[in-house]
Protein backbone atom coordinates (compact mmCIF):
# COMPACT_ATOMS: atom_id res chain seq x y z
CA UNK A 1 0.00 0.00 0.00
CA UNK A 2 2.67 2.49 1.12
CA UNK A 3 4.38 1.40 -2.63
CA UNK A 4 0.89 2.75 -4.09
CA UNK A 5 0.69 6.16 -2.42
CA UNK A 6 4.58 6.51 -2.90
CA UNK A 7 4.12 6.04 -6.76
CA UNK A 8 0.69 8.34 -7.12
CA UNK A 9 2.17 10.89 -5.34
CA UNK A 10 5.38 11.17 -6.96
CA UNK A 11 7.06 10.39 -4.35
CA UNK A 12 8.55 7.00 -5.01
CA UNK A 13 12.25 8.34 -6.13
CA UNK A 14 14.40 5.20 -5.15
CA UNK A 15 17.83 5.10 -4.18
CA UNK A 16 19.78 8.56 -4.46
CA UNK A 17 22.29 8.85 -7.40
CA UNK A 18 25.83 10.24 -6.10
CA UNK A 19 26.55 13.00 -8.14
CA UNK A 20 29.93 13.77 -8.63
CA UNK A 21 29.52 17.78 -9.69
CA UNK A 22 31.93 21.27 -9.92
CA UNK A 23 33.68 23.17 -12.79
CA UNK A 24 35.86 21.41 -15.22
CA UNK A 25 39.44 20.70 -13.42
CA UNK A 26 38.07 21.07 -10.28
CA UNK A 27 38.83 17.16 -8.59
CA UNK A 28 35.65 16.01 -9.89
CA UNK A 29 37.95 12.57 -11.23
CA UNK A 30 39.60 12.30 -8.18
CA UNK A 31 36.70 12.36 -6.35
CA UNK A 32 35.10 9.48 -8.50
CA UNK A 33 38.16 7.49 -8.36
CA UNK A 34 37.93 7.80 -4.74
CA UNK A 35 34.17 6.63 -4.74
CA UNK A 36 35.20 3.46 -6.94
CA UNK A 37 37.62 2.66 -4.50
CA UNK A 38 35.42 3.01 -1.83
CA UNK A 39 33.15 0.27 -3.70
CA UNK A 40 30.55 2.66 -5.02
CA UNK A 41 29.38 1.66 -8.92
CA UNK A 42 30.49 4.44 -11.23
CA UNK A 43 28.46 5.05 -14.11
CA UNK A 44 30.74 5.50 -16.63
CA UNK A 45 31.00 4.72 -20.75
CA UNK A 46 34.94 5.07 -20.96
CA UNK A 47 34.30 6.68 -23.95
CA UNK A 48 36.86 9.39 -22.91
CA UNK A 49 39.96 8.04 -22.47
CA UNK A 50 42.85 8.73 -20.17
CA UNK A 51 44.75 11.54 -21.87
CA UNK A 52 47.60 14.15 -19.84
CA UNK A 53 45.27 16.54 -18.85
CA UNK A 54 43.84 12.76 -16.47
CA UNK A 55 45.98 10.76 -16.76
CA UNK A 56 43.70 8.45 -14.36
CA UNK A 57 40.84 9.08 -16.55
CA UNK A 58 37.94 10.90 -17.22
CA UNK A 59 35.07 8.82 -15.64
CA UNK A 60 32.38 10.55 -17.71
CA UNK A 61 29.41 9.18 -19.37
CA UNK A 62 29.03 10.66 -22.86
CA UNK A 63 25.34 10.99 -22.91
CA UNK A 64 25.26 13.37 -20.09
CA UNK A 65 26.91 15.92 -22.36
CA UNK A 66 23.47 16.50 -23.89
CA UNK A 67 21.69 16.96 -20.50
CA UNK A 68 20.74 20.34 -21.66
CA UNK A 69 19.01 19.39 -25.17
CA UNK A 70 17.87 15.72 -24.76
CA UNK A 71 13.95 15.03 -23.88
CA UNK A 72 14.31 11.56 -22.85
CA UNK A 73 16.45 11.63 -19.55
CA UNK A 74 15.14 8.51 -18.41
CA UNK A 75 18.63 6.68 -18.57
CA UNK A 76 19.48 8.84 -15.75
CA UNK A 77 17.25 6.61 -13.54
CA UNK A 78 19.94 3.70 -14.58
CA UNK A 79 22.50 5.91 -12.05
CA UNK A 80 20.72 5.35 -8.96
CA UNK A 81 22.92 3.74 -6.30
CA UNK A 82 25.56 4.92 -8.58
CA UNK A 83 27.92 7.48 -8.62
CA UNK A 84 28.17 9.79 -11.80
CA UNK A 85 29.69 12.62 -13.47
CA UNK A 86 27.73 15.72 -13.96
CA UNK A 87 29.77 19.62 -14.20
CA UNK A 88 28.04 22.17 -12.26
CA UNK A 89 26.43 23.70 -15.19
CA UNK A 90 24.17 20.60 -16.12
CA UNK A 91 22.99 20.32 -12.56
CA UNK A 92 20.30 21.88 -13.71
CA UNK A 93 19.13 19.74 -16.26
CA UNK A 94 18.74 16.62 -13.98
CA UNK A 95 15.36 14.99 -14.33
CA UNK A 96 13.34 15.77 -10.87
CA UNK A 97 12.84 12.29 -11.06
CA UNK A 98 15.22 11.11 -9.11
CA UNK A 99 16.92 11.79 -5.48
CA UNK A 100 20.81 13.33 -5.74
CA UNK A 101 23.15 13.46 -3.39
CA UNK A 102 26.06 15.70 -4.73
CA UNK A 103 29.27 16.34 -3.97
CA UNK A 104 30.23 19.46 -5.18
CA UNK A 105 34.54 19.60 -5.66
CA UNK A 106 35.48 22.96 -4.84
CA UNK A 107 38.92 24.77 -6.19
CA UNK A 108 40.75 27.68 -6.18
CA UNK A 109 39.55 29.92 -9.20
CA UNK A 110 42.64 30.90 -10.52
CA UNK A 111 43.76 27.17 -10.81
CA UNK A 112 40.42 25.94 -12.36
CA UNK A 113 41.06 28.44 -15.21
CA UNK A 114 44.73 27.82 -15.42
CA UNK A 115 43.99 23.85 -15.45
CA UNK A 116 41.47 24.35 -18.30
CA UNK A 117 42.96 26.56 -20.14
CA UNK A 118 46.10 24.24 -20.50
CA UNK A 119 43.33 21.45 -21.42
CA UNK A 120 42.09 23.77 -24.87
CA UNK A 121 45.75 24.24 -25.40
CA UNK A 122 46.46 20.29 -25.65
CA UNK A 123 42.77 20.04 -27.00
CA UNK A 124 43.94 22.59 -29.86
CA UNK A 125 40.82 24.27 -29.09
CA UNK A 126 40.94 28.23 -29.67
CA UNK A 127 40.21 30.22 -26.21
CA UNK A 128 39.51 33.91 -26.14
CA UNK A 129 37.61 34.24 -23.08
CA UNK A 130 39.62 36.76 -20.69
CA UNK A 131 40.67 35.13 -17.36
CA UNK A 132 39.42 37.83 -15.64
CA UNK A 133 35.81 37.61 -16.78
CA UNK A 134 35.80 34.48 -16.50
CA UNK A 135 36.46 34.16 -12.40
CA UNK A 136 33.65 36.50 -11.93
CA UNK A 137 31.13 34.42 -14.76
CA UNK A 138 32.40 31.18 -12.90
CA UNK A 139 31.32 33.29 -9.12
CA UNK A 140 27.94 34.08 -10.50
CA UNK A 141 27.40 30.60 -11.42
CA UNK A 142 28.57 29.12 -8.34
CA UNK A 143 25.83 31.23 -6.40
CA UNK A 144 23.34 29.88 -8.60
CA UNK A 145 24.33 26.70 -8.28
CA UNK A 146 23.85 26.48 -4.47
CA UNK A 147 20.81 28.22 -4.53
CA UNK A 148 19.59 25.77 -6.88
CA UNK A 149 20.87 23.11 -4.61
CA UNK A 150 18.58 25.08 -2.10
CA UNK A 151 15.42 25.02 -4.24
CA UNK A 152 15.72 21.39 -5.71
CA UNK A 153 14.13 19.42 -2.81
CA UNK A 154 15.69 16.41 -4.58
CA UNK A 155 19.58 17.58 -4.04
CA UNK A 156 21.53 16.82 -0.96
CA UNK A 157 24.86 18.52 -1.40
CA UNK A 158 28.12 17.90 0.04
CA UNK A 159 31.20 20.56 -0.71
CA UNK A 160 34.70 19.20 -0.65
CA UNK A 161 37.55 21.52 -1.33
CA UNK A 162 39.93 20.11 -4.17
CA UNK A 163 43.26 21.23 -1.83
CA UNK A 164 41.97 20.27 1.31
CA UNK A 165 40.76 17.06 -0.11
CA UNK A 166 44.99 16.44 -1.17
CA UNK A 167 46.46 17.39 1.97
CA UNK A 168 44.13 14.94 3.87
CA UNK A 169 42.84 12.40 1.89
CA UNK A 170 41.45 10.47 5.26
CA UNK A 171 39.53 13.39 6.47
CA UNK A 172 37.79 13.74 3.15
CA UNK A 173 37.13 9.89 2.94
CA UNK A 174 35.66 10.08 6.13
CA UNK A 175 33.53 13.40 5.57
CA UNK A 176 32.49 11.72 1.98
CA UNK A 177 31.37 8.57 3.38
CA UNK A 178 29.58 10.09 6.34
CA UNK A 179 27.50 12.16 4.12
CA UNK A 180 26.64 8.59 1.78
CA UNK A 181 25.72 6.88 4.43
CA UNK A 182 29.09 5.32 5.76
CA UNK A 183 29.26 2.07 3.56
CA UNK A 184 32.21 2.70 1.84
CA UNK A 185 35.67 1.43 2.60
CA UNK A 186 37.81 4.97 3.57
CA UNK A 187 41.01 3.36 3.99
CA UNK A 188 40.71 2.89 -0.27
CA UNK A 189 39.19 6.20 -1.30
CA UNK A 190 42.32 7.61 0.38
CA UNK A 191 44.87 5.79 -1.13
CA UNK A 192 44.12 6.76 -4.48
CA UNK A 193 44.41 10.21 -4.17
CA UNK A 194 47.73 10.98 -6.08
CA UNK A 195 48.94 14.54 -4.58
CA UNK A 196 50.92 14.51 -7.66
CA UNK A 197 47.55 14.91 -10.08
CA UNK A 198 47.77 18.68 -8.40
CA UNK A 199 49.90 20.31 -10.71
CA UNK A 200 48.30 24.07 -11.57
CA UNK A 201 48.31 25.21 -8.15
CA UNK A 202 48.21 29.30 -7.03
CA UNK A 203 51.78 29.96 -6.37
CA UNK B 1 30.94 22.02 4.78
CA UNK B 2 34.68 21.06 4.47
CA UNK B 3 37.31 23.58 4.66
CA UNK B 4 34.34 26.30 3.67
CA UNK B 5 35.72 30.15 2.75
CA UNK B 6 36.24 32.22 5.69
CA UNK B 7 33.58 34.66 6.85
CA UNK B 8 33.79 37.96 8.16
CA UNK B 9 31.08 39.83 10.79
CA UNK B 10 28.33 42.67 9.80
CA UNK B 11 26.88 44.48 11.98
CA UNK B 12 22.90 44.97 11.84
CA UNK B 13 20.44 46.56 13.28
CA UNK B 14 19.39 44.71 16.32
CA UNK B 15 15.64 44.78 16.08
CA UNK B 16 16.03 43.42 11.78
CA UNK B 17 18.57 40.65 12.61
CA UNK B 18 15.64 39.67 15.83
CA UNK B 19 12.98 39.45 13.15
CA UNK B 20 15.57 37.82 10.46
CA UNK B 21 16.16 35.36 13.33
CA UNK B 22 12.44 34.72 13.47
CA UNK B 23 12.22 34.13 9.60
CA UNK B 24 15.45 32.11 9.68
CA UNK B 25 13.75 29.50 12.29
CA UNK B 26 10.32 29.40 10.87
CA UNK B 27 11.88 28.55 7.45
CA UNK B 28 13.77 26.10 8.18
CA UNK B 29 17.25 27.46 7.60
CA UNK B 30 19.91 25.93 10.35
CA UNK B 31 20.84 29.47 11.60
CA UNK B 32 19.92 33.16 11.03
CA UNK B 33 23.65 33.57 9.39
CA UNK B 34 22.77 31.13 7.13
CA UNK B 35 19.75 32.50 5.95
CA UNK B 36 21.24 35.83 5.70
CA UNK B 37 24.21 34.53 3.42
CA UNK B 38 20.97 32.65 1.22
CA UNK B 39 19.47 36.62 0.92
CA UNK B 40 22.60 38.03 -0.23
CA UNK B 41 23.52 35.14 -2.53
CA UNK B 42 19.96 35.61 -4.49
CA UNK B 43 20.12 39.39 -4.30
CA UNK B 44 24.03 39.46 -5.59
CA UNK B 45 22.64 37.47 -8.54
CA UNK B 46 20.40 40.82 -9.81
CA UNK B 47 23.47 43.26 -9.36
CA UNK B 48 25.92 41.15 -10.89
CA UNK B 49 26.33 40.81 -14.25
CA UNK B 50 24.66 37.36 -15.32
CA UNK B 51 25.36 38.17 -19.28
CA UNK B 52 28.99 35.77 -18.88
CA UNK B 53 26.76 32.56 -19.77
CA UNK B 54 27.69 32.36 -23.46
CA UNK B 55 31.85 32.94 -21.98
CA UNK B 56 30.70 29.63 -19.57
CA UNK B 57 28.96 27.52 -22.51
CA UNK B 58 32.16 28.45 -24.92
CA UNK B 59 34.58 27.51 -22.87
CA UNK B 60 33.03 24.18 -21.41
CA UNK B 61 31.94 23.32 -25.14
CA UNK B 62 36.09 23.57 -26.52
CA UNK B 63 36.94 21.46 -23.31
CA UNK B 64 34.09 18.77 -24.54
CA UNK B 65 32.16 18.76 -21.13
CA UNK B 66 28.84 19.76 -23.27
CA UNK B 67 27.81 18.89 -26.72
Amino acid sequence: MAGFFSRLFGTDLGEPLVIVSGLPRSGTSMMMKMLEAGGLPILTDSVRTADVDNPKGYYEYERVKDLEKETDKSYVREGRGKALKVISWLLKDLPDDNRYRIIFMRRDLGEVIASQNKMLAHRGEVDQSDDRMMVDAYMNHLASVRILARKRANFEMLEVRYDTAVKDPAAAARLVNSFLAGKLDEAKMREVVDAELYRNRKA
Amino acid sequence: MFGFGKTVGVKIDKDLYARVAKVADVAGYATAEEFVQHILEKEMLHFEDSGNDADIRAKLKGLGYIS
